[in-house]
């Protein structure tokens, strides 16, 4: 009863700035994107993973220092047909995971696909990170970590090899999204933040990124 | 006390989740067993004096109002023309299908995607023998279909029509007439078919609920991100069992305009709900914990209304909806093409 005058958070944090970002995971199909999300939103792995159909949804909120990052999740189908409905996921996305899988060149030819994609048509200023998903599985590794990296590095992506199923890096790799995106968006007219670009319409003061 | 009378998992086999309301499903099954036993009744007389059952206004009705799960392997046989696809390609299509190789890509994933599917659906466990009954109904598939080969989704539909049906072959044979004569080009390699038609909801919903329309706008919420599940899935693990086997039920017998009246539906029931969403997330997460409410569980209350609170929508609108939204699409495309040239 003593401590009710001051909202206490879960953690015992005072509330401070909240950001809110939509993140879209992209890569072909059975790569380990909607395991990173499981992972990473329930700390669970299944080994058969259900696989997703059009866009599944989920949040997960990370804290930095005085800010609540928030993301908005939309996790993805990987078969290539479904490539045509990809924009209408991605739009408005200000952050994005590509994940490819390090035991399939393939798939990382895929991602590549993907990025150039993103660079030319989603939102401008788009956070991209890269991810070799299946590091649990090294011995069998056909993409090497020099070779992605590289790849990362002259494309400006945030790169990271990671396991859904061991959790190695997963925290990490959204944890580095969140520090690479811009959190101060107050001066953004009418507190369009969430939507970095496309700020029309007036009265949407509840979609703002920091409030 | 009688509240733990049901098991852990359903008569398909689907695991109930933990915060499963089992007093609201009491409530719910105490009253539709009589309208089962009704059905029941009804469906044994029809197909034991007629297996063909003939189109008519009769029909359409009693379709809507239910088939008894242990006839609907039948019953969908009938009422969606299986036979017609049958004379068209000999009986013997399936066993045919079954040694005819396919792309190896096409395999590949189906291989993958065959353990994905209901994992935890208790007859579907790793190496099952419905497991393996699926991989060669989905490779068959490919093989006479070379247009759609496999496309994801499709797995779910093949799935829940073997635990429906528990016949592989009637399975293939449902699934393809599901793909080849109800649904328009839903699963081709472009899936212009889905595109077109979760556009074609999106204009339907704007003319119906405008303030809905308006509001998913207002959020940027675009219709694709909740509805192409609905559409390719045909409502699978978006609605309960029980109620998306009703609306399977319509499907066999009245084609795609029904998914059309699901989602209305959905729009109509949840719309105070949906207004009242401030954001993208909550928006998500109202149309997401729609499988566990207690209104589209009542699957019998819901298939009603579906038809009777959501007004005329004849084929002829959808039809003219769907040519108006592919050319304007054509026309995008060829203005793009040339500006890229």
């Amino acid at each position: 009863m003593a401590n009710r005058a001051v909202p206490q958070r879960p953690n015992g944090q005072t509330p401070g700035k909240i950001c809110q970002f939509k993140l879209v995971l992209l890569g072909e199909s059975s790569v380990g994107k909607s395991s990173l999300v499981l992972r990473f939103v329930k700390g669970q792995f299944h080994e058969y993973q259900e696989s997703t159909i059009g866009a599944a949804f989920l949040t997960q909120t990370i804290h930095l220092n005085d800010v609540a990052v928030k993301f908005e999740i939309w996790d993805t189908a990987g078969q290539e047909r479904y490539h045509s409905l990809a924009p209408m996921y991605y739009r408005g996305a200000q952050a994005a995971i590509v994940v490819y899988d390090i035991t399939n060149q393939d798939t990382f030819e895929r991602a590549k696909n993907w990025v150039k994609e993103l660079q030319r048509q989603a939102t401008p200023g788009i956070v991209i990170a890269l991810a070799g998903n299946k590091l649990d599985l090294n011995t069998m590794r056909s993409v090497q970590t020099d070779e992605s990296q590289t790849y990362a590095y002259e494309n400006g992506l945030l790169f990271m090899e990671t396991s859904a199923k061991t959790s190695a890096n997963v925290t990490e790799i959204f944890k580095a999204i969140a520090e690479k995106l811009p959190k101060n968006e107050t001066t953004n007219t009418a507190g369009q933040g969430r939507r970095l670009v496309e700020s029309e319409g007036a009265n949407k003061s509840l979609s703002s990124c920091c409030k | 006390m009688s509240t733990s009378t049901f098991s852990k998992s359903d008569e398909y086999g689907f695991v109930r989740p933990d915060d499963f309301d089992y007093a609201e499903y009491e409530k719910f099954m105490s009253v539709y067993l009589t309208v089962l036993t009704k059905c029941s009744m009804r469906w044994s007389r029809l197909l034991v004096s007629n297996p063909q059952l003939k189109r008519n206004a009769q029909l359409k009705k009693i379709v809507r109002k239910g088939i008894p799960l242990t006839l609907r392997a039948q019953a969908w046989t009938s009422i969606s023309g299986v036979q017609k696809l049958k004379d068209k390609y000999g009986p013997n299509l399936y066993k045919r299908m079954l040694n005819k190789p396919i792309n190896e890509d096409i395999r590949n994933i189906i291989t993958v995607d065959v353990p994905r599917t209901y994992p935890d659906n208790i007859y579907f466990h790793p190496n099952s023998e419905n497991q393996k009954t699926l991989f060669r109904i989905l490779c068959a598939f490919a093989a006479c279909n070379p247009d759609v080969g496999y496309c994801q989704g499709l797995n779910y539909i093949a799935g829940l029509l073997l635990l429906v049906t528990k016949n592989e072959e009637t399975c293939f044979w449902l699934l393809r007439v599901l793909v080849e004569n109800k649904l328009p080009d839903y699963y081709s390699k472009t899936m212009d078919g889905v595109i077109v038609d979760i556009e074609v909801f999106s204009r339907l919903v704007k003319k119906k609920f405008p303030e809905v329309s308006q509001h998913m706008n207002d959020l940027e919420m675009p219709w694709a991100l909740i509805a192409t599940k609905w559409f390719i899935c045909l409502f699978s693990e978006v609605l309960p069992i029980e109620t998306t086997l009703r609306v399977w039920d319509c499907l066999f017998y009245e084609g795609s305009k029904v998914i059309f009246r699901v989602g209305l539906m959905l729009v109509k029931y949840y719309k105070k709900e949906l207004l009242e969403c401030e954001d993208i997330i909550s928006l998500a997460e109202c149309f997401k914990s729609i499988i566990q409410r207690p209104f589209p569980l009542n699957c019998h209350i819901f298939i009603k209304q579906m038809f009777s609170d959501i007004g005329s929508l004849p084929m002829s609108m959808i039809n003219d909806l769907r040519r108006q939204v592919s050319a304007e699409r054509n026309a995008d495309k060829s203005t793009y093409k040339n500006r890229k040239g």
